[in-house]
């Protein structure tokens, strides 16, 4: 197979001692990410943009450890869902219904080890697809013109603003204000300032580092300033971290039909872990729920949403390749650092960049060898670091965000500006409008109005040329159909876990 | 009128305004010659169009907001953006050693930190993370123009 042999071109690249290094880090810290109150990847990638820059790594190497800890927080999230019921983020939350009844149990070992196993299998079964998928994906896509590509983005900003919490109109709002952050700046056609208020600071526009690390790691600590009455974390006895065989074959089922959702809805923009994990365990359900033990501490409820949620990341990283479009707020975040390090994904990337795709898709596959390996014998260090008071850690995530917004133009210009982020990120968290939009607008927008604008001046000002391919108007189609179907839906069944907005609070 | 409501009506005011003013904005953005048949306005107008078009539906129809934090939180909260703006101002005439540790450690006492135990974690912090970026990673960090001027006379 041609897939094969680029793959072992590919563990050339992520078997070198630095690369295997940065998988290594990636997630570990990635692991640490998840798991910590205060610190999502979002927030981790973004911190580390300025510094991969600044340090002039290969933009593969850059890429292998910002994904390392992508995925790698997919597993770290467990940790804190299964023993404290405190999901880092949205994606485990259904992890908790099983997870910490098991902890409850006196079973949170064997609930800890059945995440790690069930992340691996999602993890690396999802590698597989993305080999063989993401080619053919590109290969089509190199169809696309200006005019499906606005169609593209439209379509993956209509998912997310609906699908990334709460209400559709919040998520539009949200992705309104992206957009608008994006035209701060000189206008790239016309060279007219827009809304720089004659800041000669603002002419280059809105540095998505600082704006990123603003929303989400100063409004985190803002927001956790509401919960320091909360006494220390206190964890419970889990026992062994182990699986008996039987539970391993009894949940293989859960973590097949989870790999296969999670990867297939991690493709689609908008929806991602959160959406994947929550059908998996949904669907594992209806299945194999016979006795009515799911809730209760089934394994099976552990395996079948943390494979879903581990393969759905790596879904996510298709269209963020192939089309260059991604459909979530992390691979937006990565989107930015790929385009700040020269890189720019599209059709062409797999052909043009072949060490970074395939070295990428290499260096995933050891990175989940590594998380396997770390996951079960360290358990008991991630325990402890869930233990570090707040008074500690807290502070620590500000001063990381300070010395990453200061290393972008080594300015106290953009500390203030990340303040202001921080302030608005709080406001927006508290009434509900979704952050991850914003992000995807802001690295987005750009793109977008380059494409119409390409598209209009190809057709000389005739807006027919947007719905003028088979290809756009189905994009069109799903675009209208993503904003208008999940509300019926909500109206007739009142899904619990599937629209909650990523807390770090959930109820106790 | 419950809380959460009033906030709901409240964001969706803010944003119909601002959305507002965005377009408002965006009138002035005229080019005098025409480099493609979009221009510099179109975005512009769809971000407030959309803004405006939610907030008014967000007021209209407002769903469930968040509930807001009491008072002596809001102090608290206050108090961290002082130390965020403070860190801005005297980040680059203090140093960054200087003026991380003073910034953090307040932070650390907002959290509930006693002061002792915050001061030192928060110098100790300091002190690695200059090492570690300024050493490690040749990341460039403030050294304090206030240090750099007594070291020089």
């Amino acid at each position: 197979m041609d897939a094969l042999s680029h793959l072992a071109g590919g563990f050339a690249v992520a078997l070198q001692p630095l690369n295997l290094l940065l998988a290594l880090v990636g997630v570990f810290v990635g692991t640490f990410v998840g798991m910590l109150p205060g610190i999502g990847p979002i927030n981790a990638i973004a911190i580390l943009i300025p510094i991969t820059f600044a340090t002039g790594m290969e933009p593969a190497s850059a890429l292998i450890l910002m994904a390392g800890i992508y995925y790698g927080s997919q597993y770290g999230n467990s940790i804190s869902t299964i023993l404290l019921n405190v999901p880092g983020t949205a994606s485990a939350v259904v992890t908790a219904l099983d997870g910490h009844a098991m902890t409850r149990q006196g079973r949170g070992g064997p609930a800890l080890a059945m995440a790690a196993i069930a992340s691996f299998f999602g993890g690396t079964v999802s590698i597989f697809f993305l080999i063989f998928f993401a080619p053919l994906l590109a290969e089509w896509a190199i169809r696309f013109g200006p005019a499906e590509y606005f169609a593209l983005m439209v379509f993956a900003f209509a998912a997310l603003s609906s699908l990334a919490g709460g209400s559709v109109l919040k998520g539009l709002a949200a992705t309104a204000l992206g957009l608008l952050l994006a035209t701060v700046g000189l206008d790239p056609n016309s060279a007219i300032p827009r809304y720089t208020f004659g800041q000669i600071k603002l002419l280059d526009g809105m540095d998505f580092v600082v704006v990123t690390i603003g929303l989400f790691a100063v409004s985190e600590v803002l927001q956790l300033l509401e919960e320091t009455e909360r006494g220390q974390a206190v964890t419970r006895g889990y026992g062994r971290v182990m699986i008996t065989a039987k539970e391993f074959l009894s949940s293989l089922g859960a973590q097949i039909r989870g790999s296969v959702l999670g990867f297939l809805i991690g493709v689609l923009p908008g929806a991602g872990g959160t959406i994947a994990s929550f059908l998996a365990y949904s669907t594992e359900q209806r299945v194999s729920d016979r006795e009515g033990t799911f809730g209760k501490g089934d394994i099976r409820g552990v395996a079948a949403p943390e494979s879903a949620n581990n393969a759905a990341a790596t879904g996510a990283m298709i269209p963020l390749l192939t089309l260059g479009v991604p459909g979530s707020g992390t691979t937006a975040v990565l989107l930015g650092a790929l385009l700040g390090l020269g890189v720019t994904p599209g059709p062409l990337l797999i052909t043009e960049e072949p060490d970074l795709f395939w070295g990428l898709a290499a260096s995933m596959y050891v990175g989940n060898v590594f998380l396997l390996l770390l996951n079960l014998p360290l358990v008991g260090l991630f325990v402890r670091a869930l233990t570090l008071p707040r008074w500690f850690l807290l502070p620590g995530v500000a001063a990381l965000s300070f010395v990453a917004v200061y290393a972008v133009n080594q300015s106290a210009f953009d500390l203030v500006l990340m303040t202001g982020f921080g302030v608005a990120g709080y406001l927006l968290r508290k009434t509900g409008v979704p952050l991850a939009p914003i992000i995807l607008g802001l690295v987005l927008g750009p793109l977008m109005e380059k494409s119409l604008r390409r598209a209009m001046s190809l057709s000389g000002g005739d807006w027919g040329v947007l719905f003028s391919s088979p290809i756009a108007i189905t994009l069109w189609l799903l675009a209208t159909a993503s904003l208008v179907v999940p509300p019926l839906l909500a109206r007739r069944v009142t899904a619990p876990a599937s629209g909650a907005t990523p807390t770090r609070t959930p109820p106790r | 009128m419950s809380a959460p409501t009033r906030t709901d009506r409240a964001a969706g005011a803010v944003l119909g305004l601002l959305g507002l003013a965005v377009a408002l904005e965006a009138t002035t953005f005229d080019v005098l010659f025409l480099t493609d048949p979009v221009g510099p306005k179109a975005i512009p107008m769809l971000a407030a169009a959309i803004l405006v078009g939610s907030g008014a539906a967000l007021v209209a129809r407002p769903g469930s907001g968040g509930a807001w934090p009491g008072h002596g939180i809001l102090l608290r909260m206050a108090g961290a953006i002082a130390a965020f703006g403070v860190y801005a101002a005297i980040l680059a005439p203090l140093g960054f050693v200087l003026s991380t540790t003073a910034t953090v450690a307040s932070l650390s006492m907002l959290f509930g930190g006693p002061w002792r135990r915050s001061v030192g974690a928060a110098a100790a912090l300091a002190v690695v993370l200059w090492y570690l970026f300024v050493w490690l990673l040749g990341l460039p960090l403030p050294l304090g123009a206030v240090w750099e001027a007594l070291w020089t006379r």
